[in-house]
């Protein structure tokens, strides 16, 4: 019983490395900030959630401090990324590719409007 | 020249504090026989378990075998969220509509940042309550809190710190401290001499008056840290 | 052992560069952001070299609190550290006339 958490923990481990890495490839070949931040914060997530459940599965007394660090990185990372989004959008950094669609505009404009 | 003349400075100092240390090998166990102490880190490390049921003896150097110290330490940062206060801080009139930031956050950023903030509050009053224990104090829990005012300061325009009950959490937090240390003199012999019992090792209730001391620390450093915080966010824009 | 020796000397070797860069950015947005991230490797540092509670307030005070005090503070003064000299200037030299005009 004890070997098969420690393997299910294992493989657990390598997928999260392995999305760290296409992680920071992303970074390192994406071109413009909005494809920068999510090719980072997605699979920064799901990495570091693997590789932390990874570890509670590893360590079963662990288990339930390494849930709670899951459910905060669940909850932070992606409102992190969120704001930063925002932030280049409200500093103008233009996209790579032309918008087609822009639903932060109309927001914008609403609230200077006010 | 003014970016040469600070990298010159820098190497300057990091020569000099390169100098003693390259003395030490690197890892070179430096504190010696703790059974048999011959330096000062050695007897606290063998003494503490003994004479304080302390687990962390980080904290019982800092609170008890050093307490004076620390006693300066957060006076010191007592004068200097004064002295922020005192040239940045504004009475706001009655009815005035003050803002923090000038940019609303999303919904998102909201109602993330109602999750994580009691989360964040808990974290530090665990790390300084549990100063005795685990790593961390009174400084680190503080400080942990203090960023979880700023998370809800960041995200909401209208979230103030009351700076009446900031002041009195402060005051009362600083007059324990010294409190505790007159009742060492009371009691004991010198100022901050651990007078309540010490309980047994590893237990919440135990330490004497080091609990006591983290966890007024802990709540004056938040509440300064806070203050400055929302007097330095009110500012109106130039 | 080895591992170890390896990362904390990668660590202050990053450290440094950044340091470095810090101090020789103009933009100074920016070098508050290189100083948030030496405090980001510092506190790594130190809780490699077993000190988690200095690591514990290196995180809660340098990269959120100091970075936040630095960039309101920039918020208020000039972005550009050229301008601040600019506009000292600029300044004194309108202090110096006015003293001209009442002499």
């Amino acid at each position: 019983m004890m070997e098969i958490l420690e393997y299910i923990g294992l493989a657990m481990v390598l997928i999260g490395g392995l999305f760290l890495f296409l992680g920071a490839l992303g970074i390192y070949r994406m071109p413009d900030v909005y494809n920068r931040l999510q090719a980072g914060t997605k699979a920064s997530t799901m990495g570091a959630m693997s590789v932390i459940m990874g570890v509670g599965f590893i360590e079963p007394d662990w288990f339930f401090k390494s849930l709670i660090i899951v459910v905060f990185i669940a909850i932070a990372n992606p409102l992190s990324s969120h704001a930063l989004a925002r932030g280049a959008y409200r500093a103008s950094l233009t996209p790579f590719m032309k918008k087609k669609m822009d639903a932060y505009e109309k927001e914008f404009q609403q609230k200077k409007e006010d | 020249m003014k970016k040469l003349l600070v990298l010159l400075l820098l190497a300057v100092v990091g020569y000099s504090l390169y100098k003693p240390l390259s003395q030490v090998e690197f890892g070179a166990d430096r504190i010696g026989d703790i059974e048999n102490p011959t330096t000062v880190g050695a007897y606290y490390l063998s003494h503490t378990p003994s004479d304080l049921s302390v687990a962390n003896v980080i904290t019982a150097i800092v609170v008890n075998y050093r307490g004076f110290d620390t006693l300066g330490e957060v006076s010191v940062l007592f004068l200097a969220a004064t002295g922020i206060g005192s040239i940045l801080y504004r009475r706001r009139k009655e009815g005035e509509h003050s803002e923090t930031i000038t940019q609303p956050s999303s919904q998102l950023l909201q109602a993330g940042a109602k999750l994580i903030y009691p989360a964040i509050l808990v974290l530090g009053a665990y790390v300084f309550i549990h100063g005795h224990l685990t790593p961390g104090g009174g400084f680190q829990g503080g400080a942990i809190i203090a960023t979880g005012f700023l998370l809800m300061m960041m995200s909401y325009k209208d979230f103030h710190m009351n700076h009446t009950v900031l002041t009195w959490v402060e005051s009362l937090a600083g007059i324990t401290f010294v409190s505790v240390g007159i009742g060492g003199l009371i009691v004991g012999k010198t100022f901050l001499e651990n007078f309540l019992a010490i309980g047994t090792l590893n237990d919440l209730f135990s330490g004497g008056i080091i609990p006591i001391i983290y966890i007024a620390v802990g709540f004056k450093v938040a509440a300064e840290l806070a203050g400055v915080l929302d007097t330095l966010l009110s500012i109106k824009e130039k | 052992m080895e591992l170890f020796l390896i990362s904390v000397i990668i660590l202050a070797v990053l450290l440094l560069a950044v340091a470095v860069y810090a101090v020789m950015q103009k933009d100074l947005l920016y070098a508050t952001i290189a100083t948030g991230i030496i405090s980001l490797i510092l506190s790594v540092l130190f809780f490699l070299l077993q000190a988690p509670d200095v690591a514990l307030t290196e995180a809660a005070i340098g990269i959120a609190l100091t970075t936040i005090i630095f960039v309101i503070t920039i918020r208020n003064t000039s972005r550009r550290e050229d301008e601040i000299l600019i506009t000292q200037e600029s300044e004194a030299s309108k202090i110096d006339d006015k003293v001209k005009a009442n002499m």
